[in-house]
């Protein structure tokens, strides 16, 4: 492969890792091991979130530098597994770049599961938790439905970009307003463990493990940020909660 | 308890689908969550601090998760950020703020310093092993070189002597 050629392969693979929910140090791992595998005799990476930089050397030539802009992430951690095989794959057998390009777009189109299901996942995940938390069945079925709308709030404030501590705040409000409306009309609720289960839908997960994980690895730019992201979300949601709550209180209802 | 175990179990699930995670990753990292709240409850008698205890159950989970992630060659990641989640403190969160709203400063303070332990535990428990397990893995790696190493020098004293 020529020097274009491996630059553009490895920052495909990189970038798509990232917006895939990788860790960092994973994804300057990944691009560090397909240049060198194919014959790089310097390679330099730099990632953090939401860009990539890459600077290879090869046998006298002159060095060539790319960077790539990560705009949108979203959590597929199964691309992220086939896209970490490839990578380690390529170290094992020589691809051609057609072959390399043609996997990586594969991945790529690999499709998610489908929408109903996601949605259903997430009133799942509310009711399954306000019963985790001791709330009873009827308590479980107004946490599916606030888990229902909080996916809702949550699909269109991604299709409006807007950024995370924001859609926190926002989902806080639908998890905490769905059981306080319904209460308001006479339901005999607990609306404490509803609003729990349903505030764990949005509980940041994968960024306080990306987080740590960076910070093990020596990433502690990437690390921090990240940790800093899981908390303004964790205060976000609070807030959000706080806000329909004295609302609520405000106008007389609960 | 065994309920608590189920809802744990199948909320891990979903919540491992709308990650994405695949087939039999699916039902590992699912179960993954339901194991972090069995260790917790499993000390409930022997240890009082709950911190002490989400500190031992997130040790757990991140032990799970490594093992599982070297025998099936897949990402750790997608073991961890599962089982973490029913042992976040979302509870923790909504009630300190409750009580802030109440106007009772002291149980919102009190409340607010607790789940920044529980939090500060769980980070710790990942910490732990996972830069356990990653100087294990350097040093296994140093010593498979350094057999390689003597593997191929040892032939070619052969043909010299």
């Amino acid at each position: 492969m020529k020097g274009p050629e491996i630059i553009k392969v490895s920052l495909q693979v990189g970038s798509l890792l990232l917006a895939n929910g990788a860790e960092t140090c994973r994804v300057e791992e990944s691009i560090e091991r397909i240049c060198k595998a194919c014959g790089v005799k310097e390679v330099h990476v730099f990632a953090v979130l939401s860009t990539i930089i890459v600077t290879i050397v090869m046998e006298d030539d002159y060095p060539i530098t790319q960077t790539s802009r990560i705009h949108k992430r979203n959590i597929e951690l199964h691309k992220v597994e086939c896209l970490n095989n490839l990578s380690r794959r390529i170290c094992y057998e020589t691809m051609s770049y057609e072959q390399i390009m043609a996997e990586v777009h594969r991945i790529d189109a690999f499709p998610s599961y489908h929408k109903v299901l996601i949605f259903f996942c997430y009133g799942l995940v509310a009711s399954l938790f306000s019963l985790f938390f001791g709330g009873s069945l009827l308590n479980a079925s107004v946490a599916f439905c606030a888990g229902l709308l909080v996916k809702l709030g949550l699909n269109a404030m991604s299709q409006l970009s807007v950024n995370s501590f924001f859609t926190a705040i926002i989902g806080g409000i639908i998890a905490s307003i769905t059981p306080l409306i319904s209460s308001s009309f006479g339901l005999p609720i607990d609306k404490d463990t509803i609003i729990i289960g349903a505030i764990m839908t949005l509980v940041p997960g994968l960024a306080i493990t990306n987080a740590i994980r960076d910070i093990i690895a020596g990433d502690f730019l990437s690390g921090i940020t990240r940790g800093i992201e899981a908390i303004l979300i964790g205060l976000g949601i609070a807030i959000g909660v706080a806000v329909s709550l004295s609302l609520f209180k405000f106008l007389g209802g609960v | 308890m065994i309920l608590t175990f189920l809802y744990a179990f199948f909320a891990s699930l979903a919540f491992a689908i709308t990650f994405n995670i695949r087939k039999k990753r699916l039902l590992f990292s699912a179960f993954g969550g339901a194991l972090g709240w069995l260790i917790y409850v499993a000390f409930q008698g022997i240890i009082v601090s709950d911190v002490l205890r989400y500190f031992i159950s997130t040790i757990g989970i991140s032990l799970y998760a490594e093992i599982l992630a070297r025998v099936s060659k897949s990402p750790t990641t997608i073991y961890l950020a599962v089982a973490l989640i029913p042992l976040v403190p979302g509870g923790g969160v909504y009630y300190t703020m409750l009580h802030f709203l109440n106007g009772d400063l002291n149980l919102g303070v009190s409340t607010g310093l607790h789940t920044l332990a529980i939090a500060g535990a769980l980070s710790m428990g990942i910490f732990v092993v996972s830069s356990t397990v990653s100087i294990l893995r350097k040093i296994m790696l140093s010593i498979k070189k350094r057999r390689k190493t003597n593997e191929k020098n040892k032939p070619s004293q052969n043909i010299s002597t």
